[in-house]
């Protein structure tokens, strides 16, 4: 029988299997997909000091560090249902049930739609989608088309989609209905954006951004006076003040409505025109995939900066369900590095319930190591990250009777 | 704006319409809602359309939302063939 | 239409030697290359539309490429719900396309059409 079980090949779960494998742990790594990486594959942007972040490359090192230890991974495999009988895991996949005493969930976060009429078109697919057709099989969604949904997610995609030669017309707001609301709000959105204006390339932007973060006056200002045409970031326009209202064609899309908007989201009579184009992507953001934690009983804590609801666990990673630990995007929406630390902090406490021998200063340095990733993450999805850490480590304290202070 | 032919669970063609007068005739909880539209019970599991429904719902019902996932998942999370249950 | 498969690319290098696969899509020939899920081949190849709804017939094709929406589940050598974006490239692959489904009893039919419909389906 195998040490643990874990579910995603991603940055968190190759991690986790690595700190377990490096301790001793058989371990088993369970994914969907037919190469282990999970969203990291995708990946491919530019830090700071120009070099690039090549997703496909950090999980070739996570695979090449793996396959030297005792880890089995299956891939192509879908599990469907995970239980605990008589004191242990049991994951059931479409390859076969598998039981272990440890169970690391890691399976990530899906995507959240925004929908306009027209939005099932073919051709009209996520903005994740049209990442992992350019950067994953080096095809293009389309030849040329627009974005719906300003946010940190479509602008670095964009620029990835555009590297890969896509023409992009422009990133736009939705238009707002019951189920878009702040999304397609420009005042809203422009509010997110200033957080991350420290990445903006242009000096003009950074030192805009500096000022507004300041002054609601100055981001009102702004929004009224943001011009019409959007301003270009890496050279595609995000047009703030214009929203997709359709989605037309003829059994794929060819076409979208596009009306300006006013700072509330509110459409301009008279202002509609139509752009045509062969893909459309959608980018509504990211919440964490939680259904088989779900399903093994684990309580949730529902916060917004996080992504959405959130199982609850303790600073070891671990759950209130014994043998259940969770580790990357599952735990909140933030980047892969972070998913990275947080793995290995979860392959250490696992190993620490197996009673393998790890100094209490080695734990204390991976929970430290989280926190620095986290604090030095140039892409924070939502300002208040750290807020939504804080509350949810409230609640794993008030769930004490179920968690002990410690690892296991 | 038509919202007849805004679909907000693809899987089941569930559209905004159909949400909306659902609550109007039956002024339900969001999980009554789900249950009688069939909104979030289609193929993909809600994985696509659960937070829009819920969002659209709460704005609709004027709902907040709570730390209790609004329409539990049941096993199986992913289709499976009765070939794989039965093990043969 | 020029093709949609990316040739050029500043940051990732790309193989430009990847072996050609061949399958069907709806008894259409295609070709793929190694290293491609059913999905990508089809995009490659101008193909949109992986399937009708079953109770609408309205067209759908990929949306969220990552397993999670089922949007792209096509039939492979006779197997139903399999998803496209999941699923690698293999040689001599057969893909089907679901279609839409009838739906005699809830439609409305006549005893003639009703007598008619299981007749057919006796016939197989």
């Amino acid at each position: 029988m195998t040490d643990c079980l874990i579910i995603g090949a991603g940055p968190a779960g190759l991690s986790a299997a690595i700190a377990c494998g490096e301790n001793g742990l058989k371990t088993t790594v369970i994914d969907e997909f037919m190469k282990p990486g999970g969203r990291l594959l995708g990946q491919l942007h530019e830090e700071p000091n120009n070099i690039w972040w090549n997703g496909c490359e950090e999980a070739e090192k996570l695979y090449k560090k793996a396959v030297t230890l005792p880890i089995t991974l299956l891939l192509q495999t879908s599990v469907y249902n995970i239980e605990k009988k008589s004191g242990h895991w049991h994951v059931h996949t479409n390859k076969g049930s598998f039981k272990a005493d440890l169970l690391l969930i890691a399976t990530g976060a899906a995507e959240k739609s925004m929908p306009v009429p027209g939005w099932t078109l073919p051709g009209v697919m996520s903005i994740g989608a049209a990442q992992v057709m350019a950067n994953v099989h080096h095809v293009k969604p389309g030849h040329h088309g627009v974005i719906v949904g300003v946010n940190v997610l479509s602008l670095a995609i964009a620029r990835e989609l555009a590297l890969a030669g896509v023409k992009i017309e422009g990133i736009y707001l939705p238009v707002k209905n019951p189920a878009t609301l702040d999304q397609a709000v420009p005042t809203d959105v422009f509010k997110s954006l200033l957080n991350f204006t420290h990445l903006a390339p242009s000096a003009f932007l950074k030192a805009g951004g500096y000022f507004a973060r300041r002054s609601s006056i100055i981001q009102t200002a702004a929004v009224k006076m943001y011009p019409k045409n959007g301003f270009k970031v890496w050279g595609i326009p995000i047009k703030m003040r214009q929203a997709i209202t359709k989605i037309l064609g003829n059994n794929k899309a060819e076409k979208v409505c596009v009306s300006d908007i006013s700072s509330s989201g509110r459409i301009i009579e008279n202002s509609e025109r139509e752009l045509s184009i062969d893909f459309v992507c959608i980018a509504g953001g990211l919440y964490p995939l939680a259904e088989l934690a779900s399903i093994a009983g684990c309580p949730f804590k529902y916060i917004p900066s996080l992504g959405g609801h959130v199982p609850i666990h303790n600073e070891f990673m671990k759950t209130p369900l014994d043998g259940l630990y969770v580790a990357g995007n599952i735990t909140g929406i933030e980047s892969a590095k972070v998913a990275i630390a947080q793995g290995t902090l979860a392959g250490m406490a696992m190993s620490l319930a197996k009673n393998k021998s790890i100094s209490k200063q080695r734990i204390n340095q991976a929970i430290q190591n989280v926190k620095t990733t986290r604090e030095k993450a140039l892409i924070q999805f939502h300002p208040d990250i750290q807020k939504g850490r804080d509350e949810l480590q409230v609640a794993a304290t008030s769930l004490k009777n179920q968690l002990s202070k410690t690892a296991i | 704006m038509e919202r007849k032919e805004l679909i907000i669970c693809r899987c089941e063609e569930v559209s905004l319409t159909d949400i909306s007068s659902t609550i109007e005739k039956y002024q339900c909880s969001s999980r009554e809602v789900k249950l009688r539209t069939r909104a979030g019970m289609g193929y993909c599991g809600g994985r696509v359309c659960r937070s829009l429904v819920d969002k659209a719902i709460a704005e609709m019902k004027g709902d907040q939302p709570s730390d209790e996932i609004p329409l539990t998942y049941r096993p199986p999370v992913r289709p499976i063939s009765f070939r794989t249950l039965g093990g043969n | 239409m020029t093709s949609l498969r990316i040739t050029k690319h500043p940051i990732l290098k790309l193989n430009s030697k990847k072996q050609i696969l061949h399958f069907t899509f709806d008894n259409q020939k295609f070709t793929g290359v190694e290293g491609d899920t059913i999905a990508s081949a089809l995009l490659a190849n101008g193909i949109l539309t992986l399937r009708r709804h079953e109770e609408s017939g309205s067209p759908r094709g990929v949306y969220c490429n990552i397993g999670h929406c089922f949007e792209c589940r096509v039939i492979v050598d006779g197997m139903e719900g399999v998803r496209a974006c999941l699923t690698p490239l293999r040689e001599g692959m057969d893909v089907q396309s679901g279609q839409k489904l009838p739906k005699p009893f809830k439609t409305g039919i006549t005893e003639q059409e009703f007598r008619d419909y299981f007749r057919a389906g006796e016939s197989q």
